[in-house]
């Protein structure tokens, strides 16, 4: 079969993913974690996988599952899988979580949460990953954007393995020297391949298409694309391979490792800079949805990110301020480009579930009849104007003026969920359209019971 | 209905400087009624597309790396029954399949933001008569409207241009009784 069919549980992932964000920003009001506590502190560990794994990973995930089949234009290979792996990867945060607050002092009784909370997460992502690789080698030979998701998901691996080391050792299971260095060390590895490799290289490929195809821009693959992708895929490896290598082989740090993964990050990030600007430029549409708006405010914050961790390094500064650069990858450019891009998204997938067999036969709404933008613009103001205020109080190490920004971005993160939500309720299709008692109305966060080819 | 492609690669007489054009035409001339012609190039073979519409070739090319190219040249009679839901994809024919009536319907959707293409196509679907046909131009593959050609009953081809840019979708309306839905 050829073409792709509404992902089933893409909406359940979104809703558990924001419940994640929502919750570390709960957390980082009431002072838990970074930068109201050291960056190395459990606390912080607890705060960091809430948003890496629970809200970005999930969220991720979620759009993936949907994106991959459109990419390649071939069915996602097991539809009813992501349930499984949704399951697995929630109960395997909630351990990991578990195991972290024991770290804090807190008393949980077993020393186990950490492995326990690895197996879960490696068995829900292999789920995933096992599904989307399946998906995309069905349609080989693959396109460009289809590489930098395969790029995310090896980068992936790596996470989950080096992350499963540290939880072995950290729980006292293996005391074998060469995993002890790595687990002393190794944690910048793990961290890049994370936010890096799986999370903004993947959002990077998928945002070729994505801001493409609502932007009507032409989507012709470009030199710049290729040397972005081979930028990342040098990066990725360097530190996937070459950072182990130098650590347990030579017997090295592993900043060598890093520093060359920065410079051919920052490589790809400025060609992939350079495509997104001619992506706008070149759009066919003049107007530009919020969506698309919110997006480049998240592409800048990538830019100014991305200049501030080479600075810092340049200056030897990076171990002092790595919390914030890192505070302002995760909420401003993944955060902020994941909730603008949710807009759309859930409005698009909403409009097809309910209108998708009805178009042609009767009057139906328009997807932007699903939204309304000016009541959910002054939400995202204000998420990017707390986003911004915050990581200024993280490099002045702020603490209150940090806790009352991250206020301001948890009212705003409200906002735009209830904006989400009043899509999934059909709150803005004019009334006309609404009529007829079979008019049909989707479930939240659930596939609907009827069964849908 | 489309018989096996034959194939004929031509790149190692490119590579060693030779001029393929009369083995092509000897390979064009063999060809059994309604079969098809894989082509493999390390060019785009434009000015073959030319010669060969003259004599009743439709064709699909498309890049295949390092510079090659593969064209699938369809006897445009051959198009002219196609299989319900047999979709020739990224190979498929360019041309309105002549088997089928004229299409009295033309959309140009190339310069429509998604979802409109989708839409659009869709509801000019429902206005026509059963057997009647429409021709479509998009501007990339349209991955969520053939799932729902076929579950409606209506048959379509579609591929990429030559130029790769431009989808052409050909679809004739099913009899009007709806697969389950």
């Amino acid at each position: 079969m050829i073409g792709a069919s509404l992902s089933k549980w893409t909406m359940s992932y979104f809703g558990v993913a924001l419940l994640a964000l929502l919750g570390a920003e709960l957390l980082m009001v009431v002072g838990f974690g970074f930068p109201s506590q050291p960056v190395a502190a459990p606390q912080t560990l607890v705060l960091v996988h809430l948003v890496a794994i629970g809200w970005l990973s999930l969220l991720l995930s979620g759009a993936l599952i949907q994106f991959v089949p459109v990419l390649v234009a071939k069915p996602l290979s097991h539809p009813d899988l992501p349930a499984v792996a949704l399951g697995l990867l929630v109960a395997g945060l909630a351990a990991l979580m578990a195991g972290f607050l024991g770290m804090a002092g807190f008393h949980l009784d077993s020393t186990l949460w950490l492995p326990l909370g690895a197996i879960g997460l490696i068995a829900g992502f292999t789920l995933i990953i096992w599904n989307l690789g399946r998906t995309i080698w069905s349609a080989w030979p693959i396109n460009l954007p289809a590489w930098f998701v395969v790029a995310g998901l090896a980068s992936l691996v790596g996470v989950v393995v080096l992350g499963t080391i540290f939880s072995l050792v950290l729980s006292g299971l293996t005391s074998n020297a060469a995993l002890l260095r790595l687990t002393a060390e190794g944690i910048p590895l793990h961290a890049a391949l994370g936010l890096g490799g799986w999370l903004t290289f993947t959002a990077m490929g998928v945002s070729y298409r994505l801001l493409a195809m609502f932007m009507l821009s032409p989507e012709a693959e470009h030199r710049t694309s290729r040397v972005a992708l081979v930028a990342g895929v040098g990066a990725i490896a360097v530190i996937a391979i070459g950072g182990p290598v130098c650590l347990l082989v030579f017997g090295q740090a592993v900043s060598h490792p890093l520093l060359a993964a920065l410079v051919l990050g920052i490589v790809g990030l400025g060609l992939y800079g350079y495509d997104i600007v001619r992506l706008y430029r070149n759009r066919k549409r003049r107007n530009i949805e919020l969506n698309a708006l919110m997006a480049a405010w998240a592409l800048a914050v990538l830019g100014l990110a991305g200049l501030l961790l080479l600075i810092l390094t340049a200056v030897g500064e990076i171990d002092r301020f790595a919390g914030a650069v890192m505070f302002l990858f995760a909420f401003g450019w993944l955060t902020g480009l994941g909730l603008a891009k949710l807009y759309k998204i859930v409005a698009f997938l909403t409009w097809l579930e309910c209108y998708g067999g009805l178009l042609g036969k009767r009057p139906t709404p328009r997807v932007q009849d699903l939204v309304n933008e000016p009541r959910a613009m002054p939400w995202f103001r204000i998420y990017f104007a707390s986003v911004g205020i915050a990581a200024i109080a993280a490099f002045l190490t702020a603490p209150l003026a940090f806790r009352i920004a991250a206020f301001g971005m948890l009212v705003a993160t409200i906002g735009i969920c209830v904006q989400l939500a009043s899509i999934r309720m059909l709150r803005s299709v004019p009334t006309p359209l609404l009529h007829g008692e079979k008019h049909p109305r989707p479930r939240l966060l659930l596939p609907s019971l009827q069964s849908r080819r | 209905m489309i018989q096996v492609q034959h194939e004929l690669d031509v790149r190692p007489i490119l590579r060693a400087g030779g001029e393929p054009f009369t083995v092509i035409m000897d390979a064009v001339k063999k060809l059994g009624s309604g079969q098809a012609l894989r082509l493999l190039a390390t060019f785009e073979p434009i000015p073959l597309y030319g010669v060969l519409a003259k004599k009743g070739f439709a064709h699909a090319a498309r890049e295949i790396g390092d510079g090659d190219w593969e064209v699938v040249f369809t006897p445009t009679a051959a198009l002219a029954s196609p299989q319900k839901a047999q979709p020739v994809g990224s190979t498929g024919g360019s041309a309105a399949s002549p088997g089928w009536p004229e299409p009295s319907c033309h959309l140009d959707n190339r310069d429509l933001e998604p979802p409109e293409p989708l839409v659009r196509t869709l509801a000019a679907v429902e206005e026509l008569r059963p057997g009647e046909v429409l021709s479509a131009l998009l501007c990339r593959e349209p991955v969520f409207l053939l799932p729902k050609l076929n579950e409606r009953g209506h048959e379509w081809r579609g591929g990429f241009e030559a130029d790769g840019k431009t989808y052409r979708l050909v679809v004739r309306k099913g009899a009007g009784k709806e697969a389950a839905a």
